[in-house]
């Protein structure tokens, strides 16, 4: 037997899809990452404000950082713009120092930032002015800054 | 006839079920995630294309249902409403998970949207070539085609523009078709 035209298998397919059962019960995971916390209304109503704004602010000076240091490409961008996070990836470090983090892994996944960000050093070292260098720097630095936030200052998204 | 009164019948039901979850009823909640869970998971693995992370995403996204249920209105089918929130939560999940090359210089500049390299053991027909499909490539199909997005919405939820999203989806059905002949 010859198998359908494409466009008919397609159609058939799309008419006729099935759901797919995972492998593994996940209702325990679940149950054990909700079981502390209750559906939102029983939040405090302030809780998430202090979070959002501090979020707010480092996008916002991050920003202003990345104009001044990339728009105007002064000597020593690199150095500039490095003093600059490493002063506020420092700042939420010590700010966060006694809040749990939400993952494990977050330490590894800043590592692999922090690797990132020592290859682009070094490939600004021998183009200290590349704008697309340091803009790529720049989004590594807020990349961390957005980690360290995301895990311990969790915003869930609007849904 | 008796099947709308049977949709009824089950919208009614879960209307109730949801009211209870929303009042903090976790053995409530444990039941919309038996009605839902396959749903779920069968779009975060269409998206993800990779068994491991799709069971991460949907657990993920059942624990961010939990705290933001109340932000679920009636208006729309709760199905409809998830399947939103799921699709969002595995873009989201995608960008977590990409490494810091892939984040920092995009696909088209990277040369790196290869075709996928999931593990297709185990699923037949039209599933087992999309999850072949390149990334790009195949979330567009699956948001277009699968869940009927229009590309504009897509483009908004991909970051990218609605000539691209028409035409990564012009590339995946040309995949597929090439595919599906070779077969």
């Amino acid at each position: 037997m010859s198998k359908p035209e494409f466009e008919q298998f397609l159609n058939d397919s799309l008419n006729h899809k099935q759901d797919i059962s995972p492998d593994k019960d996940l209702w325990p995971g679940v149950e054990r990452a909700i079981a502390t916390g209750q559906p939102e209304q029983t939040e405090k109503p302030n809780h998430g404000w202090n979070k959002l704004a501090a979020v707010a602010a480092c996008c916002i000076a991050a920003l202003l950082t990345v104009q001044l240091f990339v728009g105007q490409g002064e000597p020593n961008s690199m150095m500039a713009m490095s003093d600059y996070f490493t002063k506020q990836k420092q700042g939420l470090l010590v700010q966060y120092q006694n809040q749990p983090a939400l993952t494990d892994n977050w330490q590894q996944q800043l590592k692999e930032l922090e690797e990132a960000e020592s290859a682009i050093k070094q490939a600004l070292e021998n183009e200290p002015e590349n704008p697309a260098l340091l803009q790529m720097l720049s989004q590594v630095y807020q990349q961390q800054l957005d980690l360290i936030n995301k895990v311990h200052a969790p915003k869930w998204q609007t849904i | 006839m008796l099947i709308d009164a049977e949709q009824a019948f089950a919208q009614q039901s879960e209307h109730a079920l949801i009211e209870r979850v929303k009042s903090g009823d976790q053995a409530a909640y444990a039941t919309l995630y038996e009605l839902h869970v396959k749903r779920v998971y069968s779009l975060c693995l269409r998206l993800l294309a990779d068994k491991e992370h799709a069971e991460d995403a949907t657990q993920e996204v059942f624990v961010q249902l939990w705290h933001k249920i109340a932000n679920f209105d009636g208006r729309s089918q709760f199905s409809t409403w998830l399947h939103s929130v799921t699709s969002n939560i595995a873009i989201s999940y995608i960008r977590k998970h990409k490494s810091w090359f892939q984040k920092v210089v995009s696909f088209e500049q990277s040369g790196m949207d290869e075709q996928s390299a999931a593990d297709c053991d185990g699923f037949n027909g039209l599933d087992k070539l999309v999850l072949r499909l390149p990334e790009r490539a195949r979330m567009v199909f699956v948001l277009h085609a699968i869940e009927g997005y229009r590309h504009e919405e897509i483009a908004s939820m991909l970051d990218m523009a609605v000539g691209s999203s028409k035409s990564q989806f012009h590339r995946a059905r040309q995949l597929l078709k090439e595919w599906y002949e070779n077969e």
